[in-house]
C-alpha cells in the first residue's frame, strides 16, 4: 500500500483516496495535502540548508521552484539528510531557467563536496615547530613525505567558482561584482579541525599538492617550472593547518 | 483522581533496570529540551541548568565535523536521550540494517537514558521522503511493526521507547483503535512508550475526538518519556487540521492535557521538543521549567492523596 500512498504524494492522483476515511474527496484532498506539503517543504528546506550559496546567487524563490522540480526527480537515498542532494548539481547544468548562470552547476557541486568533507573525520595536523623539526632531522629533505589529510580534493573549474562561494562567506575579502566568472581556477579542499575549508591555488600548487597526495616524495612532487615557489608553498600548507604527517619513506 | 497508586519510584526503578542506568539522572527529575546546532556555543559558556539534552540520531550519524565534535564536549556534562526519526518502524521493507547499525553506533557511544522512535514509516523502496507517514492499524501490520521493534531492540540491546503519532487522515481498513493498536504492540515486543502529548492533541483534533478520552485509555504504565512541542493551524479551507510543526511554544490546551496526563501517569520524564523558528535557548529553558513546575504540583498532590 505504500507504493500507492508515495505515488499519490508525489502526484496530484486521487487512486489512493479510497484507503483515506473522511467525508468527501476534497476533504480526503486536504488531508493528503498535509503529507504533500510536509515533505516538500522539508526537503526544499533541507536543500536550502546545503546549498545557501546556490540560494543566494539566484534568490529564495527560483531555488525553491526549482529545487521543487528537482525534489519530483530525486528524492533522498538516505535517512542522513546531509548527504541528499549529491545531484543537484547535474540537475542544475541542464535546467533550462537557470542556463543564464552557466557556473551554477558547479557551484552547487563545489558546497556539497564542502558539507560531505566536514563531515567526514578529523585528523591531528602538525604544528609549525613539529614540521621544522621533522625537517631539520630529515638526512636528505627531498625525500621527505609530506602528508595532508587523505579526504584532501584538487580540481580546476572552468568558472571563478572559489571566488564566488568566497564572496558569499561572512570572512568575504571581495565583491561578487568585482570577479570575472568566466576565469577558471585551481582549488583545494581540505579540512582542518572540524570544518572543510576551501583555499584558491596556483597552477603550480596544483600539481604539486597533487603530488603529495599520490605520496610522492617531496623532491618529486616539485612540479618542474621555475615559477613555483617551495617555500611559499609549503608556509601556506603550514598556515592552512594541513600536514598531518612529516616522514621519510620507511625502506 | 479516583486511582492514583504511589508507582512513582517504581516506574523509575524499572526504566532503571531497563535502560541500564545505575544511578539517578537528571533525566528522571528535571525536564531537557533539543539540542540543535544553533545551541551549542551558548550551552558550552553558560552550562544551563537542564534534566537533558535530545538529539535526533540522523543529525549526528557522520564521522567527523561540528555536530559531533560539540555533541561529544556537551555529553561530557548532560544527560541524553536519542531520537531516531529515520528507521521507518512503520514501512513495508525490512529495516535499512546499514542504517540501523550506524545508529546502534551512536547509542554504544552516547549511552542514552532512552533511545525512541515513532509509529511511522519515512523510506520505502530505498527512498527517504524525510516526513513521518502513517501506518493502517490492523493485524498486517501490527505484525510488521513488531517485528522490526524486536529487530530494534536487539540490535541496540536495550527497550527502546516508541512514540504516538501525529496523524491527518485514518485509513478505511484500519480494524482497530490507535491505542488498541499501541496496546497490543507493548504487550508483544515488550517496548516502552514514548507519549507526545502534542501529538494527542494534533491527532485528535485532526480525527474529532477527545484528547482526554485518548489519555485516559492509554497504557499509561509503559511511557517512559513524554514529549510536549507546539503545532500550528493549517490555513485550507476544506477542514480544520492541526499540523505538528515544532515550530512554535508549547500552547495552553497541550499544557493542560500535560498536568491532566501526570496526575494520570505519575511524574514521568519530559521534553521540549523544538525542531524550526528557533528562539534564544531561553525560551526553551523557560518552557522546561514551567514543565518542572507542573510536574512538582502533580507530584505534591498525588503525594498527598496517597498520604
Amino acid at each position: 500500500m505504500n507504493t500507492q500512498l508515495k505515488a499519490a504524494l508525489f502526484s496530484q492522483d486521487n487512486g489512493f483516496y479510497k484507503e483515506i476515511r473522511a467525508n468527501s474527496a476534497i476533504e480526503k484532498e486536504a488531508r493528503i495535502n498535509v503529507y504533500r506539503n510536509n515533505i516538500f517543504v522539508s526537503l526544499m528546506d533541507a536543500l536550502a540548508d546545503i546549498f545557501p550559496v546556490t540560494q543566494a546567487l539566484v534568490g529564495e524563490d527560483f531555488f525553491r521552484a526549482m529545487a521543487r522540480e528537482y525534489i519530483l526527480l530525486h528524492q533522498p537515498q538516505s535517512p542522513v539528510i546531509s548527504e541528499y542532494g549529491d545531484t543537484f548539481s547535474d540537475f542544475i547544468h541542464h535546467f533550462e531557467p537557470a542556463q543564464s548562470l552557466p557556473f551554477l552547476g558547479g557551484l552547487a557541486k563545489l558546497e556539497h563536496s564542502l558539507l560531505q568533507l566536514t563531515n567526514e573525520q578529523e585528523y591531528n595536523t602538525l604544528e609549525r615547530e613539529q614540521i621544522a623539526a621533522a625537517f631539520e632531522n630529515a638526512s636528505d629533505p627531498a625525500q621527505l613525505i609530506l602528508a595532508l589529510p587523505p579526504s584532501s580534493k584538487v580540481c580546476t573549474c572552468p568558472f571563478a567558482i572559489g571566488s564566488i562561494y568566497q564572496a558569499h562567506q561572512s570572512d568575504a575579502t571581495h565583491k561578487l561584482r568585482d570577479i570575472k566568472t568566466t576565469n577558471s581556477e585551481h582549488l583545494l579542499l581540505a579540512k582542518s579541525h572540524i570544518y572543510a575549508k576551501l583555499y584558491i591555488i596556483s597552477q603550480n600548487e596544483a600539481i604539486f599538492i597533487n603530488n603529495l597526495l599520490q605520496g610522492k616524495v617531496l623532491g618529486e612532487a616539485v612540479p618542474d617550472n621555475d615559477n613555483f615557489d617551495l617555500g611559499a608553498s609549503l608556509a601556506k600548507l603550514i598556515d592552512w593547518k594541513l600536514l598531518i604527517q612529516v616522514s621519510e619513506p620507511s625502506i | 483522581m479516583t486511582s492514583a497508586p504511589a508507582k512513582e519510584t517504581l516506574s523509575n526503578d524499572k526504566l532503571s533496570r531497563v535502560e541500564g542506568v545505575s544511578t539517578p539522572s537528571s533525566f528522571f527529575h528535571q525536564t531537557g529540551i533539543s539540542l540543535k546546532s544553533k545551541y551549542f556555543h551558548s550551552i558550552l559558556a553558560d552550562f544551563p541548568e537542564i534534566g537533558f539534552f535530545e538529539i535526533h540520531a540522523e543529525n549526528y550519524l557522520s564521522k567527523g565535523g561540528p555536530a559531533r565534535h560539540y555533541l561529544q564536549q556537551i555529553r561530557e556534562h548532560y544527560a541524553f536521550t536519542v531520537h531516531g526519526v529515520g528507521l521507518s518502524i512503520g514501512g513495508e521493507m525490512p529495516l535499512d540494517k546499514q542504517h540501523l547499525n550506524r545508529v546502534a553506533q551512536l547509542v554504544n557511544e552516547i549511552k542514552p537514558e532512552v533511545f525512541s522512535e515513532h509509529l511511522a514509516w519515512s523510506t520505502h523502496n530505498n527512498v527517504f521522503l524525510n516526513d513521518l507517514l502513517p501506518v493502517a492499524y490492523d493485524q498486517t501490520t501490527l505484525n510488521r511493526v513488531c517485528e522490526h521493534i524486536d529487530q530494534l531492540q536487539s540490535t541496540l540491546q536495550r527497550r527502546v521507547l516508541i512514540e504516538n503519532p501525529s496523524t491527518y487522515f485514518e485509513f478505511t481498513r484500519s480494524d482497530r483503535s490507535e491505542i488498541d493498536f499501541i496496546c497490543e504492540m507493548t504487550k508483544r515486543t515488550g517496548c516502552g512508550l514514548l507519549l507526545d502529548v502534542n501529538n494527542v492533541e494534533v491527532s485528535c483534533f485532526n480525527q474529532k475526538t477527545d484528547p482526554y478520552d485518548y489519555l485516559n485509555a492509554f497504557p499509561v504504565h509503559a511511557v517512559g518519556q513524554i514529549h510536549l512541542a507546539g503545532h500550528t493551524l493549517d490555513q485550507n479551507a476544506i477542514i480544520p487540521l492541526k499540523i505538528d510543526s515544532h515550530d512554535e511554544a508549547v500552547c495552553h490546551d497541550v499544557w493542560d492535557l500535560y498536568q491532566h496526563t501526570l496526575m494520570h501517569v505519575g511524574d514521568c520524564p519530559t521534553l521540549i521538543e523544538r525542531d524550526g523558528n528557533l528562539p534564544p535557548i531561553a525560551e526553551l529553558l523557560t518552557e522546561a521549567h514551567y514543565a518542572d513546575e507542573i510536574r512538582a504540583k502533580v507530584r505534591e498532590s498525588r503525594h498527598e492523596y496517597t498520604a
